[in-house]
């Protein structure tokens, strides 16, 4: 057994650890709907007939909910902390891939996974992720980096992107909610189109994150790790077994369809296909960032659904959830969700983007639009 | 086509000798099952894999052994199965850029042995059968295994008899005891063998353990194969499997497509970049080679082409030899190391890489007989003694009195003694008459004890006479 490196970061700052929450096992989900065994599905603090959003469901809800001074760690692998925070109106920040070691994380997909902060305030998410960052000899793909001190940084004028497809399948109430908040800003702007993005980043990044998380979730089998039942047959009908009595069924349909992606005769169209999109896609962004400083659109299409819509919707209407939350984590750039306003008295969240390494100019916009309440 | 019809491919693993693992810092050498793992290479959820950077160093000798090419930037890849073994269900290895591509060996025939490529991975866990692998019906896995570096050399399909693939894995492990990546006493190399017989269906010999056992694996297999086409039955596409004790290959689960190992770029790891100036500095603190090395030793000590190759062919005796040299006439060393020392070793089926040889004994062993000091019985006696006891040879030597060396000075007090004593005698010498001398050599040994080496005292006579 071994701590992550970011709790004993934390902790060496001297961080309390609370306790842990649920979420979507795995990282699978987008409402924390999908709870492993033994959890229990985490209920919106602002109405607990909605969803928290996911995956990071929890550690938002309760940074909702608590009085206490609080902060919580997410992951991200799609949108799993901007979601959340934009459903339950907290800050939450994911940095830039490779700023915050991953070593001691569950991996969802490993190319993609990033632990991020979120807080009751900007302030605190960006004081979390502060203590937390650095580069780590135990995870190769961590980044060599300055300490950079976000938690003593202030509102900047900035110039802002607002990201034209992003907004185009939103809720109207969002929509409105979000571009007042960019207006009131009283800062430059410009129209920023990211066609190739909005396109293709849904379907690269299923494709890629399912891929690995194929791979990752390879080792559940029974053998060291996964439920162990009673011993019989093969290995193969026994791994089998454990595998399916074990993972759930978006489990299964993630490492269905990632397993599909990578095999022979598939891989050069899907698997490959999409590594080589999610360069093109990172190109895009960084022509936008020649441009603006921080690209902006709402989080999240809606506010956050009651359970009883979740449960109708299919799984690909629940994978265009992520439109907006998924080509900045596709890219591995830094963004930040910031509550804006509200719509059926639920949350509105505001997302903002900064280029590789940017995070000090996206918790400095975050400030501004959090200084507009 | 060779006139037999024979096409076999080999691709071997070897492992690789690093102090620690390939991902984590585990020591690769352990006494104790299970006593050298970690949660990297038990595979916890949460651990990461840290590239040693030895194991690539390694890795990167062999490619430019084997004149491959070497790419600037190369990857890690996963290969996913199933298997009780891998604690991960995948193994981290290279597949579409590997350390090295395109290169070559030449086998002692002079006959070019294309390599496809060389990669760098990591070995799965060991499965253990207590009872032998058919009686027992559970597995024990011993993880000390999992994650030891591994060296996968595959070769074009250019070898034409099961002859030419044992000189080929001949070279190979000795390029590698070269390089010092390999240490052949206590890394495995396994084979994975692929036999066609006159343009039929290719047959795989998986995981033969060993290069002798590779050798008898090829010959059965070609016996084999040849012996259907003359019964006038179809050679199966099919993976087969090698049992050392009856010295046969057979099926292990019949017709087999291509296996699917669903490869993706290992996320875990960051790509590995490589300046060509960086490349070129390998190349050139590349040590000298076994073939390089016999041509030299055939130059630089006038030695016949044989026994260069024997000297050059095993990492330590060259060195022994180039050591010993120093002091001793070098062909005579050379005759020494190549005869009795290699007979020795032939004879008592010792490995020259497991034993601790001091150049500095054998090469007074060597001084002793070349002056006559001992019998050349003695001196066989003594390398037997040294090799099979660890007795060092002047230690032999003394032990059992055999040494005739008294030392100049003494045998000179011994010869102005006699020869005072025998005065007649030296007249009858300085005369010419060689009985005398006899009779006066005969004297200085009674005197000495027989201690004193016979020629050395016939010199000492002379040169006091002629004064
Ligand atoms: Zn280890």
């Amino acid at each position: 057994m071994f701590d992550a490196t970011v709790i004993e970061k934390a902790r060496a700052e001297g961080a309390i650890i609370i306790g842990k929450t649920s979420q979507d096992a795995f990282g699978f989900g987008t409402f924390s709907t999908n709870v492993g065994l033994g959890f229990e599905i985490p209920k919106n603090p602002h109405d607990i007939k909605r969803a928290c959003g996911g995956s990071s469901g929890g550690s938002a809800g309760f940074a909702a909910l608590t009085k206490q001074t609080h902060a919580s760690i997410g992951q991200s692998t799609g949108g799993s902390i901007a979601c959340p925070a934009s459903f339950c109106g907290v800050a939450g920040i994911t940095p830039t891939y490779g700023r915050v070691s991953r070593f001691g994380l569950i991996d969802y997909a490993n190319s993609l996974d990033k632990i991020g902060s979120i807080g009751k305030t900007v302030g605190d998410a960006a004081l979390l992720l502060e203590v937390i960052s650095g580069h780590d000899a135990n995870d190769s793909t961590s980044l060599k980096q300055e300490k950079e001190e976000f938690s003593k940084l202030v509102p900047e004028k900035l110039k802002i992107g607002i990201v034209k497809e992003l907004f185009e399948n939103c809720d109207a109430h969002v929509k409105k909610e979000c571009l007042k908040a960019v207006d009131s800003l009283g800062m430059k702007t410009e129209e920023i189109s990211l066609p190739l993005n909005s396109k293709y980043g849904i379907s690269a990044y299923y494709l890629i994150s399912t891929a690995e998380a194929s791979t990752n979730l390879a080792r559940y089998c029974g053998m060291r790790y996964g439920l162990h039942e009673k011993l019989e047959g093969s290995f193969d009908e026994y791994f089998s077994k454990v595998r399916s009595n074990g993972f759930g069924e978006e489990a299964k349909r993630r490492i269905l369809l990632g397993t599909f992606a990578r095999m022979a005769g598939f891989r050069d169209a899907y698997y490959l296909r999409a590594m080589k999109a999610r360069t093109a896609l990172i190109k895009e962004f960084k022509k936008a960032f020649s441009r603006v400083d921080v690209l902006a659109n709402p989080t999240m299409p809606l506010v956050a659904p009651t359970f009883e819509a979740i449960f109708k919707l299919s799984p690909l209407q629940q994978y265009a959830m992520d439109l907006c939350t998924v080509p900045a984590n596709l890219a591995g750039m830094p963004h930040a969700s910031i509550p804006v306003g509200k719509h059926e008295n639920m949350p509105v969240g505001l997302m903002l983007t900064a280029d590789h390494m940017g995070e000090g100019k996206m918790v400095q916009a975050s400030l501004a639009v959090e200084a507009l309440k | 086509m060779e006139k037999d019809g024979v096409v076999i491919g080999l691709e071997c693993h070897i492992q690789l000798n690093t102090e620690s693992k390939l991902f984590c810092g585990c020591p690769t050498a352990a006494e104790e099952p299970n006593s050298s793992c970690c949660p990297i290479c038990l595979g916890h959820p949460g651990s990461k894999p840290v590239l040693n950077a030895k194991a690539l160093d390694y890795a990167l000798k062999v490619a430019l052994a084997l004149n491959c090419e070497v790419n600037k930037e190369f990857f890690f890849s996963r290969k996913t199965y199933f298997y009780p073994d891998m604690s991960k269900n995948f193994q981290i290895s290279q597949y579409e850029i590997p350390v090295g591509l395109k290169g070559h060996l030449v086998l002692s025939t002079g006959k070019k042995i294309g390599i496809t490529r060389v990669h760098l991975e990591e070995d799965p866990a060991a499965l253990v059968h207590e009872a032998g692998m058919g009686a027992s019906n559970f597995s024990l896995v011993d993880y000390n295994r999992s994650g030891i570096p591994l060296v996968e050399v595959v070769t074009d399909p250019d070898f034409a008899s099961p002859e030419e693939a044992q000189d080929f894995l001949d070279q190979l492990t000795t390029i590698l005891s070269y390089l010092k990546v390999y240490s052949p006493l206590t890394g495995t190399l396994k084979a994975d063998c692929n036999v066609s017989v006159y343009g039929n269906s290719r047959v795989e010999v998986k995981n033969v353990t060993g290069k002798k056992a590779v050798g008898k694996a090829l010959e059965f297999e070609v016996a084999r194969q040849k012996r259907l086409l003359l019964d006038e039955r179809e050679i199966v596409r099919e993976t087969r499997s090698f049992d050392e004790k009856t010295m046969t290959t057979r099926s292990t689960r019949g017709k087999e497509t291509e296996a699917d190992y669903g490869y993706i770029f290992e996320p875990d790891l960051t790509a590995i970049q490589l300046s060509s100036g960086e490349i070129e500095e390998m190349k050139a603190k590349m040590p000298e080679l076994h073939a390089a090395k016999s041509k030299r030793f055939m130059k630089e000590f006038s030695l016949d082409e044989y026994t260069a190759n024997v000297l050059a062919r095993n990492f330590n005796l060259g060195l022994l030899f180039e050591e010993i040299s120093k002091s001793v006439d070098a062909k005579a060393a050379a005759k020494f190391l190549t005869r009795e020392l290699m007979a020795v070793v032939n004879r008592s089926e010792l490995d020259l890489d497991s034993l601790d040889l001091d150049s500095g004994e054998i090469g007074l062993l060597l001084e002793m007989l070349l002056s006559g000091k001992i019998t050349e019985k003695v001196a066989k006696d003594a390398v037997v003694a040294y090799l099979a006891k660890g007795v060092k040879p002047t230690r032999f030597v003394e032990g059992r009195g055999l040494s005739k060396d008294l030392g100049e000075k003494e045998i000179e007090k011994a010869v102005e003694k006699v020869l005072s004593e025998n005065k007649k005698a030296v007249a009858d010498l300085k005369m010419g008459n060689e009985k005398s001398l006899n009779f006066l050599v005969g004297q200085v040994m009674r005197l000495t004890k027989a201690k004193a080496e016979p020629r050395a005292v016939q010199k000492i006579i002379a040169e006091k006479i002629r004064k």
